[in-house]
């Protein structure tokens, strides 16, 4: 059975604009790959088409050999398929806190007949998920805002609370969109160590991020992706010593 | 003494339409004005089980609320679905298609109206034991959707309404939330209902109609909407102030626009001097005590 996210002829366009173009990408359990490529290459576009937020013209996903083709996006997720985005998606009206505990692969308070039923399995479950979340956030260095309203936290936690509320799925893949981008300083270290821990207890990764050392301190390979294709996969040393790469993400 | 029954009486079949209404529009983020359907389902068809089935006028309100609940689940399935705006229209829509199957049924009493409903108290019991009933299924009402919005289920609805695709994306059903959400509020208004019929002993269409709905948003938006304490408050004062003005004797002529007068006034009163309602809630979700325990362990 092949383990990990495997995308097979993934096709999408919008219009005129081709977003996924037969894409192929194989994401092995452990290995953490650095997505790359210029502004509209489609790695966003590649994350929302996997985790079912935006449904294909054609081709397949499969999660440790489960195929996700019309699954819902919570379906998927629970699945253990988990992302960040580009533009936060945090919930406002939520502490830090109760941002990641909504994050549980199995969320106990979803269901009201069963919160009706059995209040008192629920709160069990739920104490287990505050341990876990408090966890997460002590190792990223935000135990300290846990009670913080999200919304009133500095932008740079903020991005960390996104990684954090992903990790709560105890994902079996995580996908990640551009986590650095606008964050300096101690989210480098961070995150960097949060997603090492993750690829060494076999934790298929995805790094989408603009921030090319970032992306070479990081990952065990990169992938160049140029209009919705994948071109070029390789060492991150490799692919960014690419002459004609290069031509293509500068737009030169 | 038994007009204040009466009033007593709808002012707590009031609190619960506005706080199951307030549960569905304020805490579930469910565009729908068309509530009073509910009510009128859960009060037909508890009035119909018993009149003409012969159930017991118990069972009959607890049926004529679980009615109520699938006829909402109907709705809500296929709206849901498509856009948060759908259910507006599909909710009219079923609101109106209802109360015209009513007006053109014999077996509801069409037009005219639905007669002789049993009454659940026997002939010359104290009609005090009727309010005593009606407030404690409003409290129990208020106190199981304020249990509900302040645990873990509150903090998922607010979640959804803060951003439905990271929510679901974190592997929470939103659909399946809205039309559990949409249901328990309709299952409490044809609770309601139940409890209207079998002490008015009367029902026609015209009861529930859309005028029914600008009412109960009324009641629920001057109250303030997502507070717990404002949709009790915005039932009571405008169920209240436009009853109390009929103890001034006044002809009949100049009653009926003296309370239509008062109630919009009101709500443009409250429009302006106070948006946010009588009782505003706070932008931030707050959980009930284990967030004070986790604070202190912090
Ligand atoms: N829902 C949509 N409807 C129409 N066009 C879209 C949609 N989503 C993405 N696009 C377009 O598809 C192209 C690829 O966008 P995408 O966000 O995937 O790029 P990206 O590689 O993530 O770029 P960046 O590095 O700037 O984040 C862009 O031209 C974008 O405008
Ligand atoms: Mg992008």
């Amino acid at each position: 059975m092949p383990a990990g996210l495997e995308v097979r002829g993934l096709c999408k366009r919008f219009g005129g604009i081709v977003v996924a173009d037969a894409m192929e990408l194989d994401l092995a359990p452990g290995r953490i790959v650095g997505l790359i490529g210029p502004n509209g290459a489609g790695k966003t576009s590649f994350f929302n088409l996997v985790t079912g937020v935006v449904r294909p013209d054609g081709g397949r996903v499969s999660l440790d050999g489960r195929a996700l083709t019309g699954l819902h996006i919570h379906q998927r997720a629970r699945l253990g398929l988990s992302r960040t985005w580009q533009n936060l998606r945090l919930f406002p009206s939520l502490s830090v806190l109760d941002n990641l505990l909504i994050g549980a692969r199995v969320y106990p308070g979803e269901s009201l007949p069963a919160l009706i039923a059995g209040p008192g399995r629920l709160r069990r479950a739920e104490a287990a998920d505050r341990t876990q979340a408090l966890d997460i956030l002590e190792r990223m260095g935000l135990a300290g805002v846990a009670h913080t309203d999200v919304a009133s936290v500095p932008f740079g936690q903020q991005k960390l609370v996104g990684v954090a509320r992903a990790l709560m799925n105890e994902p079996r893949c995580l996908l990640l969109d551009e986590p650095m981008a606008g964050v300096e300083g101690h989210a480098y270290e961070a995150i960097q160590d949060v997603v090492r821990r993750l690829a060494a207890r076999g934790i298929a990764v995805c790094v989408v991020e603009h921030n090319v050392a970032f992306i070479r301190d990081l990952c065990d390979e990169g992938v160049f992706m140029f209009a919705g294709k994948v071109l070029a996969r390789g060492s991150v040393e490799d692919l960014i010593a690419d002459p004609r790469l290069t031509e293509l993400y500068f737009g030169t | 003494m038994e007009y204040l029954y009466t009033l007593a009486i709808l002012m707590a079949l009031y609190v619960i339409l506005a706080a199951s209404f307030n549960f569905v529009i304020g805490y579930g983020g469910l565009i729908s004005i068309a509530h009073p359907v509910f009510y009128a389902i859960g009060a037909y068809a508890s009035a119909l089980l018993a009149r003409d089935a012969g159930w017991p006028i118990p069972l009959a309100i607890v049926a004529g609320a679980l009615v109520a609940l699938l006829a909402s689940i109907l709705v809500a399935v296929p709206s849901v679905r498509i856009s948060g705006d759908y259910l507006l229209i599909a909710s009219i829509g079923f609101q109106l298609g209802v109360l015209e199957a009513i007006k053109n049924i014999g077996w509801t009493g069409g037009a005219g109206g639905l007669t002789n409903i049993p009454a659940l108290l026997a002939p010359g019991s104290n009609h005090a034991i009727y309010v005593a009933l009606t407030i404690a299924v409003a409290i129990a009402t208020v106190v199981l959707l304020r249990w509900i919005s302040r645990g873990p289920y509150g903090r998922a609805m607010s979640a959804m309404r803060d951003d439905e695709l990271a929510f679901a994306a974190l592997g929470r059903n939103a659909l399946a939330m809205k039309v559990a959400i949409f249901a328990l509020g309709s299952g409490l208004a044809g609770l309601a209902g139940g409890l209207y019929a079998h002490y008015f002993r009367f029902l026609a269409p015209g009861q529930f109609d859309i005028l029914q709905s600008a009412a109960l948003l009324t009641m629920v938006v001057v109250g303030g909407l997502r507070s717990t304490w404002g949709p009790i408050l915005g039932a009571i004062v405008l169920e209240a102030l436009p009853q109390a003005i009929t103890f001034l004797d006044l002809p009949p002529s100049l009653l009926g626009p003296l309370q239509g007068i008062l109630f919009t006034g009101l709500v443009l009163i409250f429009m302006f001097a106070r948006p946010q309602g009588l009782i505003p809630a706070g932008d931030i979700w707050r959980g009930r005590k284990a967030m004070a325990t986790d604070a202190r362990r912090a």
